[in-house]
């Protein structure tokens, strides 16, 4: 990453910092729920850009995150701040018996496996009412103030920041991980998982580390959406939302976490901007999405950047 | 109600239900045999079957013009989407297949809400099987028996295409190996585009099959699209035989568990896939982990 792309990272992230005062409260909720989507997009970013693992049930991590955060919030007296941790926490210990269970598998297999993970607890949401509320899901989740007085986060504008901070904290914590040698590892399973074996990487055991690390942060942005939506429902769990945010992922250009982050603003966006214009939003964004396919894949951030890599350099090619 | 006759009764309603998800789990699993492209919009076409049928027997007043019509038009709908879009694909990823049909099945789910509008709609079953039949004093709705025979005719039919029509020994041909096939002269392309074809017409046949019994909606794209998933990574992805015996499986853990552990029956499904990739990642009948 160059050094003009990193200031503009930052005068992004001051922007968004500034966001509240100058957004009206509408535009605000939508903001908080695009960032929240954004570090989900992120989370399987690491599996799907970086690893090629691609997970078709990273609902299961925001559903799980979110379940566990709202059930929490409910019925103890935790505040909030520990108990967004604690749920993205769980939700990665769990997943290091997901990981286990479906990296048995490879390719599609793989992916199916991760699908029928994510179903399977669908179909406990439904069914375990005492915890999960059934089809009612759980509703009238508070943001519980804490520690030590500590109020800020209970407010709209206080909670938009918290979301803001584990954005820009997991995107850090995500940068750091792709470049170092752990990262390296990853790319090798990626481009060629028989030949890192033969350099003596047990891949496994990094396939399970990175679905963990995923699973975890795709909680956390479960986690902070059941205090921010107020509820937590089947729908959460569903494989449409696993569908959305792979579409995310390639939208705004697998492999960059920055793309990803753009992805679900772009789909907060179209979802929003389209539904207004017609009845019809999905239709046209299906037929987005397609064409994103067919002429671009490489995703917004990778037109972008290779755009301006060539505006800079007119004679170098590539 | 004797213990028999009920139990006569709870088969012959799995059977119909193994049936009705045989035709979406083999038109998948020959797709993902041929061109290793997991079809996501399988059950938004199964859904456009369901209404295309719909609309043909109010238009002609026939169930069986339906029948007949609608499979075939979805067929040629998928045949021309393979040529238009899929053909580009066979270069990239396979996950590149898997977004684009997710797309599709985006584009035809809502194309299907706007034309037909959100309700769920009625086909009535022809007058020829809307009554019961009496087995051991116990009324069999005559449609599931339908159902049924419709199944093991089509399955047999499949089976024979399969193992015997020019065109079966070039998908099979082009399913072992496309190089090889097409180094021998065969118009892998065009054995694709039928392949494709053929698989959504059957997932038409399908919600034709389904809408007398479970009125045309718009959610049915959603929830049959998992269970033909399941249906097919159970049996192996590619192999006919396993689409069939993972139907036949998903069918009975259905109608069964929904009978004796109403709780559970769902998540029971799932568990069953579960255990089955864990012991054997290809599926029961598949070649490849």
């Amino acid at each position: 990453m160059s050094a003009g792309l990193r200031a503009l990272l930052v005068a992004v992230v001051v922007v968004l910092a500034a966001a509240p005062f100058g957004l009206p409260p509408f535009a605000m909720t939508l903001l908080t729920e695009a960032l929240i989507l954004g570090l989900f997009a992120m989370s399987l970013d690491l599996m799907f850009g970086y690893t090629r693992l691609v997970s078709f049930g990273h609902a299961a991590a925001y559903g799980l995150g979110a379940y566990a955060c709202g059930f929490m919030l409910l019925h103890t007296d935790m505040p909030l701040l520990f108990v967004v941790f604690g749920a993205a926490l769980l939700t990665g210990i769990v997943a290091i018996g997901v990981g286990w269970i479906c990296t048995l598998a490879t390719g599609v297999s793989f992916s199916m496996l991760t699908l029928a993970f994510a179903q399977l607890l669908y179909a406990i949401s439904f069914k375990w009412t005492s915890v999960t509320g059934g089809s009612d899901g759980l509703a009238g989740i508070p943001r519980t103030a804490g520690p030590f007085g500590f109020d800020a986060l209970t407010s709209k504008t206080g909670f938009y920041y918290l979301v803001l901070a584990c954005l820009v904290g997991a995107f850090l914590v995500c940068f750091a991980l792709v470049r170092s040698p752990f990262g390296a590892v990853l790319r090798g399973i990626r481009e060629n998982e028989a030949k890192t074996i033969a350099l003596g990487y047990n891949t496994r055991l990094y396939k399970i580390a990175v679905v963990a690390v995923a699973y975890a942060l795709g909680g956390l942005a479960g986690a902070l959406y059941a205090p921010f939506a107020g509820f937590a429902n089947t729908e959460l769990l569903f494989w449409l939302l696993s569908g959305q945010v792979l579409i995310m992922v390639i939208v705004g250009g697998s492999g960059t976490l920055v793309g990803p982050i753009l992805g679900a603003a772009f789909f907060m966006l179209m979802e929003h901007q389209l539904s207004s214009w017609t009845e019809a939003w999905a239709l046209y964004f299906g037929l987005i999405f397609i064409a994103f396919v067919l002429f671009a894949p490489q995703g917004i951030w990778g037109v972008a950047t290779a755009w301006l890599q060539r505006s800079r350099n007119p004679t170098r090619a590539s | 109600m004797n213990t028999l006759a009920f139990l006569l009764t709870q088969i012959v309603n799995a059977l119909s239900q193994s049936a009705l998800l045989f035709f979406l789990g083999v038109g998948l699993t020959l797709i993902f045999g041929l061109m290793r492209i997991v079809n996501f919009a399988h059950g938004a076409l199964y859904m456009l079957g369901a209404f295309v049928g719909y609309s043909l027997t109010k238009w002609s007043g026939n169930y069986w013009v339906a029948l007949a019509v609608a499979p075939v038009v979805v067929g040629l709908f998928g045949a021309a989407f393979e040529f238009a879009i899929l053909r580009r694909l066979y270069r990239r990823d396979a996950h590149a297949f898997l977004m684009v049909t997710f797309g599709l099945a985006l584009v035809v789910g809502e194309a299907v809400r706007l034309t037909w509008g959100p309700d769920a709609l009625q086909v009535p079953a022809p007058d020829l099987l809307a009554g019961v039949m009496f087995i051991l004093d116990e009324p069999f709705p005559l449609y599931r028996l339908f159902l049924v025979a419709t199944g093991v005719i089509v399955a047999v039919a499949i089976w024979q295409f399969l193992e015997r029509a020019r065109l079966g020994l070039l998908i099979r041909a082009t399913s072992q190996n496309a190089d090889m096939a097409s180094a021998l002269g065969v118009d892998v392309k065009r054995v694709r585009s039928a392949v494709f074809g053929i698989g959504c017409g059957l997932a038409a046949l399908g919600g034709v099959l389904a809408a007398p019994l479970v009125t045309a909606s718009n959610g049915m794209a959603a929830t049959v699209i998992i269970d033909a998933f399941v249906i097919v990574i159970i049996g192996g992805m590619g192999s006919f035989l396993g689409s069939l015996i993972g139907a036949l499986l998903v069918g009975f853990v259905q109608v069964f568990g929904n009978y004796y552990l109403p709780d559970l029956a769902l998540a029971f499904m799932y568990l069953v896939m579960l255990a089955i990739l864990m012991v054997r990642p290809g599926g029961l009948l598949g070649k490849e982990a």
